[in-house]
């Protein structure tokens, strides 16, 4: 991790100073602070239920069927029909429900008809539905929270991999280094798309949706790792050649301390400054993905998705293609920010003492 | 002939997963004779004579005299005759297709695809023809026949005046060539071999327009098979060999139909047309004079359902299926201002004919759903009236049995059954599922969740699978949603890989059901059961068939057996009855819906005749009675550029709603 060395203080105080990156840092930090705790937001699960006395907090427990609540049914309850009974009823009874009632998976159809409603605020619809009458509020912030997770576990594999057999190629050189270079031209010429396809159709249904996400993660890390690699074995291989790496050679350090300690440091720069890139891509890529058909599985809520949905319905429902595309070029854009904001705080260049 | 191969079936847009890759019976079919192999240089001649004189009990040569004197001669000219009188020739007809033929010939591997019923099933003609109102039969390349029913066999006087669009004259020749062209094995379509091989015992030429064709069973419909036979241009087919896929593969075969496809008109990839030939023989006939109006069929290649929708909002396409609600209610609703300023018209035909089982068709050879209280359980939890209330807006009817539609053969009584929470939550229990788990889903002792893949092959039925799982779920059942590729998706089902599918079959005009193909135990397993009757152990399921449910009882075998042997009008319906009575009390298929009409978007100078339709049809241009009227559609065109209006058009036709 970063130990607050004074250099990397005053890099980190440099991004502050730019201001774009650095309030496009505090909204995505705050989005990802809504996101972790977004259940307690948008959800058809009430936040708490006062029936007889007694409170609940349904939304993290095991389901309540409606017999909980005095209701004719062994099912989960629906809360928005809950909290009207108990308001027509006046008991003393009361359920205090998050601001979006729905969950991303139900249809919830006013007209009784599965059709695109236009937003709506009277029935707390404020983005409107999909074509199967799915919030497409809830679909958009349960979609981004996967796909900024996806985003994330992608980047750390990648990098992991990456960093790993580039440092290893740009410091071992030689027979390994010219190896795992073919290695790699060919690996990267497997074509991708096709690859996820053949995959998926080979996985069968009965596997678990997270762990078919968990399989598309591992094939889109498989294919994606060979970029990252060309930038670690240039920077290592510079880096080796420098005098204080063939000093601590002659102190007797070993491989492992060199890299860890010595090159990684050093090169951590060029790392720093891909990563808001690498995010980008996949989530551009989970998205492509999804509006191809060939990404995260159905029903999972996916900006993709509703993408598709929306070119579809272009003419009769616009407010699908409209919050969706929004949602994904606001994310981009706050990414890209950042990440340039970091490349030019964290760039060697302005601080290098070999300049 | 039946239609013999599934056919990619459109309802409205909605892709039917077709099929019927399998015959009737597994007779295998007579190998050709080894000695003409060596004849492919000098074309196939010598093999066909070969065969014929390898067979002579199949193909007989006698003379005129030799005709039984007592046939009486019809050709039910007391039939109304089809089309319109105002009907007129002329202009083009713009359509689109999803994907490009991927070959011009009508049998072997890819030609069952959705451009066939433009080289052969609408536009391609047989002896005779059923009439879409009556069910009867109408002259096609017959001018007259009688039907023995005692030898079981149809005598038919062909009509001289008929030739192929190349001009060479159909004869009888070409009629026994294609008993040996089905059967032979070079186009590698065993279902044909199958059909012509079992279906038929004899063809016999009296003279060059005289023959005579013995089926092998006294069926109800025996004529129609006997009549529904398209003859294969002998000279067409000169080179036959184990190359015949490739060599025909692009190559268009001389039709006696109205159309023709030019190679010039063929753009791989990108589009494809047929043209209507001007001195066709039988442009003046009964039946055939009004119909197939359009000098040209252009068919533009459009992968994309919403593309193609826009296409025909743009006046590109002329007129486009709207079967789907979400078409009909909201893409091109009655306020639409094209439809409003009668620039679009909007149809609905209510027709009457068996009905594509939409519906689960639960894979009982999979574990826990061989257990018929979970199958019951299934049924009562799943909530197709929600469906056809919610997705279909109430247009559909729900679907009772399999086998809907037949008239006398579908079961007069049987209701599907009904949605009912408590109901399945009892079967469940029964089963052993009995306890909620932590988000709602029963499950069992062994903890075992009550859960099963629910997949199809059918992307715009998404939604339909969605309202499903989100109702099961209220009875503790999941479902977990799989919407596959269509061709991924048929082949789940024919690796019996599925374990609930929702899928249908395309069904055609036929007066009986079919058992065999989906209840026989013989296409369920390799040996469904020993000697004595029980359960074979060790027994494996047998893919590559339309058993998709592993339906396999000694009762129901026996039935089906006595329905094939049969040729007893009543005791055929007893039996039918009898065999979906069966079926419903298994409960291994849950009866979805079924829509009652088609309905279509046409611009205005697509015309029709005055009942847009007939009862038996099965879409607006199935029959080709439709004319393109060039004059109205340049006028509707400068109207809409100087925003004239006309009067709006949203027509019902409802004479034959049931």
């Amino acid at each position: 991790m970063f130990s607050l060395n004074p250099q990397t203080r005053k890099k980190l105080q440099r991004f502050r100073k730019i201001k774009r990156g650095y309030y496009s840092f505090l909204l995505l930090a705050g989005l990802g602070v809504l996101l972790a705790f977004g259940e307690l937001l948008i959800n058809s699960r009430a936040l708490v239920v006062s029936y007889q006395g007694q409170l609940y907090f349904p939304t993290y427990s095991d389901f309540h069927p409606g017999t909980d609540f005095g209701l004719d049914y062994a099912y989960e309850t629906n809360y928005r029909e809950l909290k009207i009974q108990f308001q027509q009823k006046d008991e003393g009874n009361w359920v205090l429900l998050p601001l979006v009632p729905y969950n991303p998976y139900e249809n919830h159809a006013p007209g009784g008809i599965f059709r695109p409603l236009p937003p709506n605020a009277a029935e707390q619809h404020y983005l409107g539905t999909d074509t199967t009458s799915r919030d497409i509020l809830a679909r958009l912030f349960y979609g981004t929270r996967i796909a900024l997770v996806f985003a994330l576990l992608f980047t750390a594999c990648v990098y992991v991999i990456g960093i790993t057999i580039g440092c290893a190629m740009g410091y071992f050189g030689g027979v390994f280094d010219l190896v795992f270079q073919r290695i790699i031209e060919i690996w990267s010429n497997v074509p991708f798309l096709y690859m996820v396809i053949i995959i998926f159709s080979v996985i069968p249904s009965s596997v678990a949706v997270t762990t078919r996400i968990g399989i598309l993660l591992l094939v889109m890390v498989l294919f994606s790792w060979t970029g990252m690699t060309y930038y670690m074995r240039t920077e290592t291989y510079k880096e080796k050649s420098r005098d204080y790496i063939a000093s601590a050679r002659v102190i007797g350090a070993s491989n492992a301390r060199i890299i860890f300690r010595h090159i990684m440091p050093n090169v951590l720069s060029t790392l720093v400054t891909f990563m808001p890139f690498t995010i980008v891509a996949a989530i551009s890529a989970i998205t492509a993905l999804d509006f191809l058909g060939f990404g995260l599985p159905a029903p999972t809520p996916s900006l993709g998705e509703l993408l598709k949905q929306g070119t579809a319905n272009l003419r009769t429902a616009p407010w699908i293609v409209i919050s969706a595309f929004g949602t994904l070029v606001a994310l981009l854009t706050l990414v890209t920010f950042i990440g340039e904001a970091i490349r030019e705080s964290f760039d060697p260049r302005t601080f290098s003492v070999y300049r | 002939m039946k239609k013999p191969l599934s056919t990619l079936f459109l309802a409205g847009l909605i892709l039917l997963l077709g099929g019927c890759g399998q015959g009737e019976t597994d007779g295998a079919g007579e190998a050709p004779s080894a000695a003409a192999e060596t004849a492919t240089a000098a074309g196939v001649d010598a093999e066909v004579e070969a065969y014929y004189a390898a067979h002579p009990e199949f193909f007989g040569f006698k003379t005129p005299a030799d005709l039984p004197a007592d046939l009486t001669w019809t050709s039910n000219e007391h039939l109304p005759e089809i089309g319109s009188p105002e009907a007129r020739k002329g202009g083009t007809q713009y359509g689109a297709l999803q994907d490009f033929p991927r070959t011009l010939r009508t049998v072997g591997p890819d030609s069952n695809g959705g451009f066939r019923p433009f080289l052969l099933d609408d536009v391609g003609m047989t002896l005779a023809h059923v009439h879409p109102e009556t069910l009867e039969l109408y002259p096609g390349l017959a001018e007259s026949w009688a039907v023995d029913w005692d030898n079981q066999t149809v005598y038919t006087k062909l009509d001289p005046a008929a030739t192929w669009s190349d001009g060479e004259p159909i004869t009888a020749d070409d009629y026994l060539f294609m008993f040996w062209f089905y059967r032979s094995p070079y186009i590698m379509a065993p279902w044909y071999d199958n059909f012509y091989s079992t279906k038929y015992t004899n063809i016999t030429r009296y003279d060059d327009h005289t023959i005579s064709i013995s089926m092998a069973e006294r069926k109800p419909d025996m004529d129609e098979l006997g009549m529904l036979l398209r003859p294969v241009p002998r000279h067409f087919y000169r080179q036959m060999d184990d190359d015949f896929s490739e060599r025909y593969q692009w190559e268009f075969e001389p039709t006696p139909g109205p159309y023709i496809v030019r190679d010039q008109d063929i753009r791989k990839g990108r589009s494809i047309a047929l043209t209507r030939l001007e001195n066709w023989w039988a442009r003046d006939k009964k039946h055939w004079r009004y119909r197939f109006n359009p000098d040209r069929i252009q068919l533009s290649v459009i992968r994309d359902a919403s593309k193609m929708f826009e296409a025909f909002k743009r006046g590109d396409i002329d007129q486009f299926g709207l079967g789907l609600a979400e078409y009909w209610y909201e893409k091109l609703p009655d306020s639409d201002p094209d439809v409003q300023a009668g620039y679009i018209h909007k149809t609905v035909f209510h027709n009457q004919r068996p009905r594509p089982p939409f519906g689960l068709w639960i894979n009982t050879a999979q574990p826990l759903l061989d257990n018929r209280d979970i199958r019951v359980g299934i049924a009562h939890a799943t909530n197709w009236d929600m469906v056809i209330e919610k997705f279909f807006r109430g247009d559909n009817e729900r679907l009772d049995t399999a086998n809907d539609g037949f008239g006398e053969f579908s079961h007069p009584t049987l209701k599907a059954r009904e949605f009912d929470i408590a109901r399945a939550q009892e079967h469940f229990a029964r089963a052993g599922f009995s306890r909620r788990g932590a988000d709602g889903i029963l499950v069992n002792e062994a903890g075992q969740r009550l859960s099963f893949n629910l997949s199809t092959g059918y992307e715009t039925m998404r939604d339909v699978l969605t309202i499903l799982r989100q109702e099961a779920a209220k009875a503790g059942l999941d479902l977990r949603l799989e919407v596959l590729d269509g061709t991924v998706g048929w082949k789940q089902v024919q690796e019996k890989q599925h374990e609930i599918s929702f899928l249908a079959f395309g069904r055609f005009l036929e007066q009986y059901p079919r058992f065999w193909e989906h209840y026989h135990s013989d296409n369920a397993w390799d040996r469904a059961f020993l000697e004595d009757g029980s359960v074979n152990p060790d027994r494996q399921p047998k893919t590559q068939t339309n058993n998709l449910e592993a339906f396999a009882l000694l009762e129901m075998d026996q039935l089906i057996e006595r329905y094939r042997a049969s040729s007893d009008r009543e005791e055929m319906i007893a039996l039918s009855h009898q065999m979906i009575a069966l079926h419903h009390e298994h409960a291994s298929f849950v009866p979805g819906f079924y829509q009652g009409f088609f309905r279509v978007g046409h611009w205005r100078w697509v015309r029709y005749p005055d009942g847009f339709s007939y009862k038996h049809s099965d879409g607006a241009g199935e029959l080709f009675v439709h004319w393109i009227d060039t004059d109205m559609k340049e006028e509707t065109l400068a109207a809409r550029r100087s925003g004239k209006t006309f009067e709006p058009s949203i027509t019902v036709y409802d004479q034959w709603a049931e």
